[in-house]
């Protein structure tokens, strides 16, 4: 209450004027008062996630591949480990680069880097870190990161049996199951035994200060390095077919070893092979862009038309479903008339009078017209199906194909036309659309080599992580049932091909050896040049199946790629 | 004798004040690491003494001498304001900092004190005559004395903390409420372009994206088109006026010929202020209204104050362990961000129980305005009361990403040597208002 008279009169406008402006100062804290609950009571978990995202760094370890190994214990990829230094992003990078650079004596360069972090260079030795770390009165504070890289011993060789690593993409990221920037298989080994290989990533979570620098550990959990692959390779083997193909008349082509009695995989070559140790962006689209199509695994994923490997097949079929036997005689003029066609034989002057045992050796294909038109294209189908054409072997790695058998009905939904007596003699020399991987023919040829039972191909026989056995392959076969003289027949048949008929060349004193040549005609070219066997003949272990893509005549080009095979796989000179 | 002195104490304002004192000291005691403890935190408890010590000085004395000698006490505080243009020392580009040696001085917190003891004086001399014209445009003329003097500095944020002040004393006096709104429009005019010139320009930078609004403000910087808009706006009032005019509702035509006048000077007064204005000034100041646009630079304050405040919820994290502050995420914490900290360490229960120990302490004050036993007292009161009060919103409400950054420390809590020996003068003087009202002879 003001004392002053003069004052009193106003002293009422004042009260009003006071009673305005303490209401006003109460709405001004009323809206700071409302303004901090929504911060801390209504957004308060929202704004404990972004405190702790900001303060709280993790980042995982890769774990390093576990190794592969070949049959005999070879290494074939293994783990070498480098050293990348993370330092705290600064102004002045390039100085302390060239500053590190002085001292080391070497030329090292800037990797990546974001706003937290700077990565100098992947490819450190040992000694070079500890130089740093050494110096690491350096005021510049920095972690040493250890990575494993992958590398491959003759990568050429190896590359579509073994298959390569690349980067996670965006679409195989799973939560909880594997981590951006991972390491994942491609093709081969690498991919089928992804999840054994990959082994655990370890964890570090660290607190960070607002200038990046460490304060606390949280946890700590090192990798674990994925489990050691036991494959079923004969590297030595592998090497030397791999050196044959690229030495054949185009380079182009695959060769398929199986082991007759377990059905391993000792050797699968497709040629021209890449070099899986260098896998860059760049190396990647130049092989991508490279005409004779490196990446395709020719062994595997190439459906090639037989010729006259298929005559196997048909032999049996005629001896099964028709009984010929050896006496029964054609004669080849060097011709087949059906109609008014005329289907010659590869020799024009013809075979002149052949029994089944000349046909194969000498490969008439008069005679195998004729079977075929006796067949009927129903039960060639039948038998090309009994010997797994169409379906997969099953074998242990990605991206297999199957063979593909023409059907009439197949021909009258492509090309509206019938089937004709003529596409059935086609069928029984292998040629048409008929088609079978590299592969195929191999476990054909094991299946008759050992009287009808298929042992599965497999390329991994075990798999090991600290001493324990975590995987074993199990053998698994199927069987066929063909009478006793019908399989003695065709082996003497085969056997007699590389005694005295196409496949000559492959001739071995000490070694009985069997097989059949093939001559495959096709839209691209040369034909292309196959020559499946199987040796020794009494007591058989492995089996080959070789194609050189247009490489002309089977008997002069696929023939000297097996034997140099067989020479090398029973240690011949 | 200590006895009937602490009867005589008015408790229910000595107790929010010591509360808000001492959440003060924990906040920067919690806001300094173990290495700048004795810099900080023992710095501000000598502060704090030499306040308190001043405090009990200044309420023995009667505060009828500063209206006595008020051309005195504006004359110091001139030459104060002066002294620091010519002796002072540059700090973070103000010049704001006298060096004494052992301590250095921010003459403007005490200047803002002898302001407000100066310009109530002449209220209280001239009181009748507040209707008047003149009035306004003297006690304007001193306040740009002062105004003048600290934008020379430059400190445009102390600057503005004489605007509200000014306001409330003048509506308190009875300036007709017109004038007030004039010259409130005249400073939200002349200062609202050049920021929101500067907004714009960050905001279609940063997002790369123009939106309606950001198309009219581009179309808008240019001078021209603001004084057409100016000059329409003008006639419009006209037209209004002379409608209702027809309309047999009578008033002066001086009120929208001044309104419109008022448009049309803060367009032209716009331009110069733009242009002494440095960039990161403006920049600075209107980035609250986005902080994205800008989150490394001026935005980033804002950002960790409200996570920060946000992530504390309801019991905040504790004493010493608000990630955000001990990490070094939030800047500035034991001054101008000092309740983030609060917030965080103390989580809602203490950052709300801060904002109602303030509003106690500043109903206090305006009881002490109400029972003071002149007019002077009253205004000198109200202004303190004021002074608070936005110091405290505006700080607070920076700190919430609701008003601008500026670098008002929060009175009594931040550290800061002259501001809390400045706030406990005013708490002294404040006192010896209330001790004479309360003595009856």
């Amino acid at each position: 209450m003001w004392r002053n008279s003069d004052e009193q009169i106003y002293y009422k406008n004042f009260i009003n004027k006071y009673n305005f402006i303490f209401v006003l100062f109460i709405i001004l804290f009323i809206l700071l008062s409302i303004r901090l609950f929504f911060l801390q009571i209504i957004k308060g978990k929202q704004y404990v996630i972004i405190s702790e995202r900001q303060r709280i760094f993790s980042r995982y370890e890769h774990a390093p591949r576990g190794i592969i190994y070949s049959a005999d214990n070879v290494v074939l990829a293994e783990n070498k480990f480098t050293y990348a230094i993370l330092f705290y992003t600064q102004q002045n990078q390039n100085k302390l680069i060239n500053k590190l650079n002085d001292f080391l004596e070497n030329e090292i360069n800037l990797y990546s880097t974001n706003n937290i972090f700077t990565k100098f260079t992947y490819n450190l030795s040992m000694a070079e870190v500890l130089k740093i770390l050494e110096r690491k009165a350096n005021p510049n504070n920095f972690m040493v990161l250890k990575e494993a890289h992958r590398i491959y011993h003759n990568p050429k060789a190896i590359s579509h049996i073994i298959g390569y690593i690349s980067e996670i993409k965006r679409n195989e990221l799973q939560l909880g199951y594997n981590n951006i920037g991972d390491y994942v298989g491609r093709g081969g080994i690498e991919q089928s035994y992804n999840d054994y290989l990959k082994g655990t990533n370890g964890q570090l979570q660290i607190e960070v200060n607002a200038k990046g620098l460490q304060t606390k550990v949280f946890k700590y959990i090192p990798p674990t390095i994925g489990a050691d692959v036991y494959s079923t390779i004969d590297i030595s083997l592998q090497k030397v077919a791999y050196n044959a193909l690229k030495q054949s008349s185009t380079g182009r082509g695959a060769v398929v070893v199986l082991d007759i009695k377990t059905g391993a995989i000792k050797v699968l070559v497709s040629s021209p092979g890449f070099n899986i140790n260098k896998m860059s962006t760049n190396q990647f689209n130049k092989y991508c862009l490279d005409k004779s199509a490196p990446f395709f695994n020719r062994a595997i994923q190439g459906i090639y038309s037989p010729g006259s490997i298929f005559k196997i097949i048909t032999l049996i079929a005629a001896m099964e479903a028709l009984n010929i036997n050896k006496s029964d005689i054609i004669h080849c003029p060097g011709y087949f008339k059906l109609g008014n066609r005329h289907y010659l034989c590869w020799y024009k002057s013809g075979h002149g009078k052949v029994n089944l045992i000349d046909a194969i050796a000498l490969s008439c294909n008069v005679y195998f017209y004729q079977l075929g038109v006796q067949l009927s294209i129903n039960t060639l189908i039948k038998y090309a199906k009994m010997f797994f054409i169409n379906s997969k072997t099953g074998i242990d790695l990605p991206n297999e194909k199957r063979g593909f058998i023409p059907t009439p009905t197949w021909k009258y939904n492509k090309l509206h036309t019938s089937w004709f007596q003529g596409d059935t003699a086609i069928f029984a020399v292998g040629q048409g659309a008929l088609g079978v991987t590299v592969l195929q023919m191999a476990y054909i040829m094991s299946g008759i080599a050992n009287n009808g039972i298929f042992y599965q191909p497999y390329s991994v026989d075990r798999i090991i992580h600290n001493g324990k056995i975590i995987y074993k392959h199990i053998k698994k076969y199927k069987q066929i049932d063909l009478s006793r003289t019908t399989l003695q027949l065709i082996q003497k048949a085969l056997f007699e091909v590389v005694e005295h008929g196409t496949g000559i060349k492959c001739k071995l004193n000490s070694v009985k050896i069997a097989g059949k040549t093939g001559t495959a005609q096709n839209s691209r070219g040369k034909p292309h040049a196959w020559f499946v066997s199987y040796a020794p003949v009494n007591n058989p272990e492995i089996a080959i199946a070789v194609i050189v893509e247009n490489g002309g005549s089977g008997g002069t080009n696929a023939v000297p790629i097996s034997k140099q095979i067989y020479k090398s796989y029973f240690k011949l000179k | 004798m200590i006895n009937k002195t602490l009867y005589k104490l008015d408790w229910k304002f000595f107790i929010p004040l010591i509360v808000l004192i001492g959440i003060g000291l924990i906040s920067v005691y919690s806001a300094c690491t173990k290495y700048e403890t004795v810099k900080y935190f023992v710095t501000q408890l000598i502060s704090c003494l030499l306040g308190s010590l001043a405090c009990f000085f200044l309420s023995k004395c009667h505060y009828q001498m500063y209206k006595k000698f008020s051309v005195l006490i504006y004359i110091i505080s001139l030459l104060l304001l002066c002294s620091v243009l010519i002796f002072g020392t540059l700090k973070r580009g103000t010049k704001g900092w006298l060096n004494l040696g052992l301590i250095s001085l921010q003459p403007v917190e005490i200047a803002k004190i002898m302001f407000i003891l100066a310009i109530s004086a002449f209220f209280d001399k001239n009181w009748k005559q507040a209707n008047h014209i003149y009035f306004l445009i003297i006690s304007l003329m001193l306040l740009s004395g002062h105004v003048m003097l600290i934008m020379l500095q430059p400190d445009f944020s102390s600057t503005l903390s004489y605007f509200p002040i000014m306001m409330i004393l003048f509506f308190v006096i009875g300036v007709k409420c017109f004038y007030l709104l004039c010259i409130v429009l005249l400073v939200v005019i002349t200062i609202g372009i050049p920021l929101l010139k500067t907004f714009t320009l960050m905001y279609v930078e940063h997002f790369n994206k123009n939106t309606l609004l950001t198309n009219v403000l581009t179309f808008c910087q240019n001078i021209n088109v603001r004084l057409v808009t100016a000059l329409i706006i003008f006639i419009l009032l006209l037209i209004i006026w002379w409608v209702l005019h027809k309309l047999k509702i009578k008033f002066s035509i001086s009120y929208p010929i001044i309104l419109g006048c008022t448009f049309i000077l803060g367009n032209i007064l716009a331009i110069p202020v733009d242009n002494s204005l440095k960039n990161y000034q403006k920049k600075r100041f209107i980035v609250f209204l986005n902080p994205k646009i800008d989150s490394k630079g001026f935005g980033y304050n804002i950002i960790q104050s409200k996570i920060a405040i946000g992530s504390g919820q309801f019991v905040g994290k504790g004493l010493r362990r608000g990630t955000q502050t001990q990490l070094g995420f939030l800047p500035e914490q034991h001054t101008d961000f000092i309740f983030s900290l609060i917030g965080e360490e103390g989580g809602w229960i203490m950052a709300q129980c801060t904002i109602i120990f303030y509003l106690i302490f500043i109903w206090r004050i305006l009881l002490i305005a109400k029972e003071s036993k002149d007019l002077y007292g009253s205004l000198v009161a109200i202004g303190f009361a004021t002074m608070f009060m936005f110091y405290a919103v505006i700080n607070i409400g920076m700190t919430m990403g609701l008003m601008p950054v500026t670098g008002m420390p929060l009175l009594l809590i931040s550290y800061g040597g002259s501001s809390m020996v400045s706030s406990l003068c005013a708490v002294g003087i404040l006192r010896s208002i209330y001790s004479q009202s309360h003595d009856y002879y």
